[in-house]
């Protein structure tokens, strides 16, 4: 019996797991390490809220934020209608060849490389928007649009699986009682699924808050916080890759990590808010 | 301890968390002979049977307490105590369960599989002990043409007379029936019983079944397993 | 009313849905009339010849031949560095592991996933600055940086689709090998991994689909516009998603525009192809290494 083999190999899997979960706390571990400059040398208050004008010693990253939170809520609050009907269409008012059809297409969706979308969206959306709307083309409004449909994968097969993972038992006794089609969804099935669908919600919020191609490409990456859709806006992540190309030393350059942290931080609690959801959810009424 | 006994189970208790499944139960099985296990459904007729190969060991909730001791060759074991590795146990120790498992491979990989766990790989030692098990559950001249096949495209029946053979390829000297026949049709129960019998010559059988009449069919000896215990009847 | 409501939310859902596929369709359309054009071995090779380059003898400078090759190298690193350690946690979890330890690792394996690239890009970044100061001059952004810091990406999806597959399969396939004699180690390698197979490739898949596909990752460890096919670990390296992004900023004509139309195609091809090999290989995968005599 080869009992020293069982016992490697418990013990190198279990290392394998140790390993991955480790890296998550190394992440978190550097962003503070090599942000610490930054934190020292300035107001802390400041950094947070505080203007970037490098040139004058103001690192504060809130314009970054608000840049930010701007894209990623409009891209979110775009995505929610197109997600709900796609998912309302793929669940229960389609066709099942349609449904089928729908469903690989979504599916197709979510392997589009987020570079093609900005790509694309400079050259076809923000001359549009430019001559259409008004403002400068590049802005919150055309990165949310573009964001919101690269999202919409997401948000979208997580709703079509919360509604259909919706007890079975509860639809058939709709259906006896006389409810068509759109009865059983509407009065049924979404009451059932709104914890899921809010996990789905949270879940895109969080893409959308992490992206960096398309606000990179399309939103203009200017250095105020913006108050208007029109208006051009840095995110966060957009930031980051500009100001890469920094010196190390200085602070601007620290400013990065800093960035880092706040995504860190925005992404788990997004995390934690739909494991929070979903666990609850699992509680059987 | 008489030669003639094969297993001697004493004050033997189940818990699982804080249920109570099995208590005190005492009872001996004779070696060569076919003894019958039933009773009223749940009150863990599987759960003893699952004793004696080990496969509560491993559950984090399950307790076991008393003794129970079975003769392997001349040595008597404990398979609540872990005394040998349960693998080389339940090469000793087979089972047959319920639902017919056949694993998703072809009959002959499915025959092979066990002689694989326990290392034996030369060919002809294969075939051979392969090709004797299949004969020994009444398998071999219907599927011996299309050893190739998918065991999944087997009949009710034959895939439980395929788990038996594969149960038998390494020659336990005792095998546990769990409800062998109650997914089967009726044809089929009757092959799987006459085949069970068969095998006392070859090893003990300890077959749970909660069909009295098939119980007073195959059964040398009858046990009922109720609240107070296993008493023969 | 009620009725009101209802039809108007059917009309809504269709609307929705309609606005969604032309989006996509228009999306689809520009891109391959503006980049099938370009489609071409010179887009891929410029002026260079194809032989003379596959053979090494030629660099290319005007076409994206070093990027594919770039990006191939960077998913065939990432895929070798994340597989065994994402597989080998997915069965930890799935077979070794207590209810506590599960919720737990499954918590911190999905805040791993949901940290932003860039995040994981700056970690790499921070990273081979370490090494740079602590060990040696020659380390910096590079192959290798990309590299693991793509695996720390992905590995998440690989950890969950092992575990899922392995926790999905039915229990009397569990207790089957058990039975007749198997060993735990045993049993996952010989029944339990062989009937996951096809959850665990299509994992693999997709984590290798991302990795050809990201931007954010790279931009910060290492890819550059120029640099031809690299040449060693630690040397930099270009890669198609960069190129893209490049272009679209810093074009100097319409030749190089078109050619990053161009682009776009074949790495939506890459990633499109790549996507059905996660969806379809699946069941072949899994039907062929069990049938064989």
């Amino acid at each position: 019996m080869n009992n020293a083999k069982e016992i490697i190999a418990k013990n190198v899997f279990f290392l394998s797991a140790v390993a991955s979960a480790v890296m998550i706390l190394a992440i978190f571990g550097f962003m503070i390490a090599l942000g610490i400059p930054l934190f020292k040398a300035g107001n802390f208050l400041a950094i947070w809220t505080g203007p970037w004008a490098p040139h004058e010693g103001l690192y504060g990253i809130w314009p970054m934020i608000s840049g930010t939170l701007w894209i990623a809520l409009l891209a979110t609050a775009l995505c929610l209608p197109l997600s709900l009907g796609t998912s309302f269409v793929i669940t229960s008012l389609g066709s099942p060849r349609l449904c089928k059809m729908l469903g690989t297409l979504v599916r197709f969706m979510t392997g589009i490389p987020t570079v093609i979308y900005g790509f694309v969206g400079i050259f076809l959306l923000v001359p549009l928007v430019r001559e259409g709307i008004g403002g400068p083309g590049m802005c919150v409004l055309t990165a949310g649009m573009v964001l919101a449909i690269l999202i919409s994968p997401t948000m979208i097969l997580f709703f079509t699986n919360s509604l259909l993972s919706v007890d079975v038992s509860y639809v058939q006794a709709a259906k006896a009682l006389g409810a068509n089609r759109v009865q059983r969804l509407l009065y049924v099935m979404v009451p059932r699924a709104t914890g899921g669908m809010a996990a789905g919600i949270i879940l895109a919020l969080g893409r959308a808050l992490g992206d960096t191609l398309i606000a990179l490409m399309l939103a203009g990456n200017a250095i105020q916080a913006p108050h208007a859709l029109l208006e051009p806006a840095r995110t966060l992540t957009a930031h980051i890759a500009l100001v890469k190309a920094a010196d190390f030393d200085s602070l601007e350059f620290r400013s990065i990590f800093v960035c880092g942290i706040v995504l860190y931080l925005f992404a788990t609690a997004a995390t934690v808010a739909v494991r929070l959801i979903l666990r609850k959810r699992e509680v059987p009424t | 301890m008489e030669t003639k006994n094969k297993i001697i189970v004493d004050g033997v208790s189940f818990h699982y968390g804080p249920n109570r499944v099995i208590d005190n139960v005492n009872a001996t099985f004779k070696t060569h002979a076919l003894t019958a296990i039933t009773g009223p459904s749940g009150q863990g007729k599987s759960t003893l049977l699952g004793m004696f190969n080990g496969m509560w060991n491993d559950t984090p909730n399950a307790r076991c307490t008393g003794e129970i001791q079975i003769r392997l060759g001349d040595r008597w074991i404990s398979p609540l105590k872990k005394e040998i590795p349960m693998p080389l146990l339940r090469r000793k120790v087979a089972m047959i369960f319920q639902e017919p498992n056949p694993l998703p491979m072809s009959i002959a990989k499915n025959m092979a599989f066990p002689l694989k766990l326990a290392g034996i790989r030369d060919k002809n030692i294969v075939k051979e002990k392969v090709q004797r098990a299949m004969k020994q559950s009444f398998l071999w001249e219907e599927v011996k043409d299309r050893l190739e096949e998918s065991a999944l495209n087997l009949s009710g029946g034959q895939k439980q007379r395929l788990c038996i053979a594969r149960a038998l390829v390494l020659e336990p000297e005792i095998l546990l029936c769990d409800e062998p026949t109650s997914s089967l049709d009726a044809k089929a129960v009757g092959v799987i019983e006459e085949l069970l019998v068969s095998l006392k010559s070859n090893c003990t059988l300890l077959v749970v079944s909660h069909y009295m009449d098939q119980v007073r069919r195959i059964g040398d000896q009858v046990m009922a397993l109720e609240d107070q215990g296993l008493k023969r009847i | 009313m009620q009725e009101l409501m209802e039809k108007l939310a059917v009309f809504l859902s269709w609307t929705m849905t309609l606005v969604l596929c032309l989006c996509l369709f228009i999306f689809l359309s520009y891109l391959l009339i503006k980049g099938l054009p370009s489609l071409g071995a010179e887009l891929i090779f410029g002026k260079a010849e194809p032989l003379r380059v596959l053979l090494g003898h030629d660099r290319v400078f005007d076409g994206i031949f070093p990027a594919m090759i770039g990006t191939f190298f960077l998913v065939i690193l990432s895929a070798m560095l994340a597989l065994p350690v994402g597989v080998c946690s997915g069965i930890y979890l799935a077979e070794y592991a207590n209810p506590g330890m599960k919720k737990l690792f499954g918590g911190l394996f999905d805040i791993l996933a949901g940290i932003p690239s860039i995040v994981i890009g700056l970690f790499g970044f921070s990273l081979s600055i370490f090494l740079h100061n602590h060990f040696s001059d020659r380390f910096g952004p590079c192959l290798l940086i990309s590299s693991l810091s793509l695996a720390v990406l992905v590995i998440p999806y690989i950890v969950r689709s092992t575990q899922m597959s392995l926790e999905e399969l039915p229990s009397n396939i569990r207790r089957t090998a058990l039975a007749l004699g198997a060993t735990r180690l045993q049993n996952i390698a010989y029944v339990l991994i062989p009937n996951a197979l096809s959850g665990i490739s299509s994992g693999l898949f997709l984590a290798i689909g991302r990795c050809a596909e990201d931007t954010a990752v790279i931009l910060l460890t290492g890819v550059v516009a120029m640099a031809g096919v690299p040449s060693s670990l630690l040397s930099q390296y270009e890669a198609l998603p960069f190129y893209i992004y490049y272009i679209s900023s810093q074009y100097s004509n319409p030749a190089e525009l078109s050619n990053g139309y161009g682009a776009c195609l074949v790495l939506l091809g890459i990633c499109a192809v790549l996507f059905m090999f996660a969806y379809g290989l699946k069941k072949h995968l899994s039907y062929r290494m069990l049938y064989r005599v």
